[in-house]
C-alpha cells in the first residue's frame, strides 16, 4: 500500500511538472482535427494554440442555456470558453485545472472571447474538486482522465459534484491491449 | 485504461446510461504533436510498437454518463 500511494505521488507529481514546464500547446494542427471550423471561430487564437486535448467533448455535452458546467483540466480554456458560449451569461462555465500558469492563460483567454464574466479558472485537483456537492449540471473533461493514477477517486469527485439527473461527458483514450513497458513506464508517456 | 474497465470505474462511481462512442483511432504521428510526448518516448513507441499499429497505439473516444436523478 505504502508504495501505490508513494508510486501515486510520483505520478501526480510528474504530470503537475510536465504540464507547468510546458512552452505550448498542441498546436492549430492539433486543434483542427478535435474542433470544426465553426468550433475553432469562436475561441481566441491563444486558446487554439494551447489545445491539449483528444476530442470535442462538448460537442458531445449538448449544453443548455443557464446550465452550469464544469470543465476538468481545463488548460489553456478551449473547452470552457466552447461551453461558457453555449451555456451563456445565464450559465456559469468553472474551469479546473492543477497549475496556476494554466488558470492564468485560461482566464486570459476567457477574457478575450468576452465571457469571463461567468467564466472562472479554479486551481485543484479532479482527485479533490474544490466545488461543493450537487453544484454542477455537466461536468467535462478533455483527455484528462486519463492522467489520474487515481482515476476512480477523480471520478467519484465528479460524481459528486453533478446534481442528481447531471451528466458527464469526457473525451479520453482507451488502450486495449498493453503498451511496451519501455512506453508505459516513461514518465511523459503519463503526462502526455 | 481498457474501454471496459472505464465503464466499470464509471458504475461503481454511481453513473447510469453510461455510452461510450465516438471512437476514432490515435496513433504516434499524433502523439508526437503533443508536447507534453517527449521526442524520446515518440522515438522508443516508434522502436517498440509493431509498425502495423503505428496509426492505432490507442483510441480516441467519448464517454458519456448521467448521475441518476
Amino acid at each position: 500500500m505504502t508504495h501505490d500511494l508513494l508510486f501515486q505521488a510520483e505520478i501526480k507529481d510528474s504530470v503537475r511538472q510536465a504540464y507547468a514546464e510546458v512552452s505550448s500547446g498542441g498546436g492549430e494542427r492539433l486543434a483542427r482535427r478535435l474542433y470544426s471550423e465553426h468550433e475553432l471561430a469562436e475561441v481566441p487564437d491563444g486558446a487554439v494554440r494551447w489545445a491539449l486535448g483528444v476530442g470535442d467533448p462538448v460537442r458531445y455535452a449538448f449544453l443548455r442555456p443557464g446550465e452550469t458546467v464544469l470543465d476538468v483540466g481545463s488548460g489553456g480554456g478551449i473547452d470552457t470558453i466552447l461551453a461558457a458560449r453555449r451555456v451563456g451569461a445565464e450559465g456559469r462555465a468553472i474551469g479546473l485545472d492543477i497549475t496556476e500558469a494554466m488558470c492564468e492563460r485560461g482566464r486570459r483567454h476567457a477574457a478575450d472571447s468576452g465571457v469571463d464574466a461567468w467564466t472562472e479558472f479554479l486551481l485543484g485537483e479532479m482527485e479533490d474538486i474544490p466545488l461543493p456537492d450537487a453544484a454542477m449540471d455537466v461536468v467535462v473533461s478533455n483527455g484528462v482522465l486519463n492522467l489520474s493514477a487515481r482515476k476512480s477517486r477523480a471520478l467519484a469527485e465528479i460524481h459528486r459534484t453533478l446534481r442528481p439527473g447531471g451528466r458527464i461527458s469526457l473525451a479520453d483514450l482507451t488502450v486495449e491491449n498493453d503498451l511496451p513497458p519501455e512506453v508505459a513506464n516513461d514518465e511523459s508517456a503519463w503526462a502526455g | 485504461m481498457a474501454e471496459r474497465v472505464f465503464a466499470g470505474k464509471l458504475e461503481r462511481a454511481g453513473f447510469s446510461e453510461i455510452w461510450i462512442g465516438g471512437h476514432r483511432p490515435f496513433g504516434i504521428d499524433e502523439a508526437a504533436l503533443y508536447p507534453l510526448f517527449t521526442p524520446g518516448v515518440i522515438e522508443v513507441m516508434r522502436r517498440t510498437i509493431p509498425p502495423a499499429h503505428h496509426d492505432h497505439v490507442a483510441t480516441g473516444v467519448i464517454v458519456k454518463a448521467s448521475k441518476p436523478s
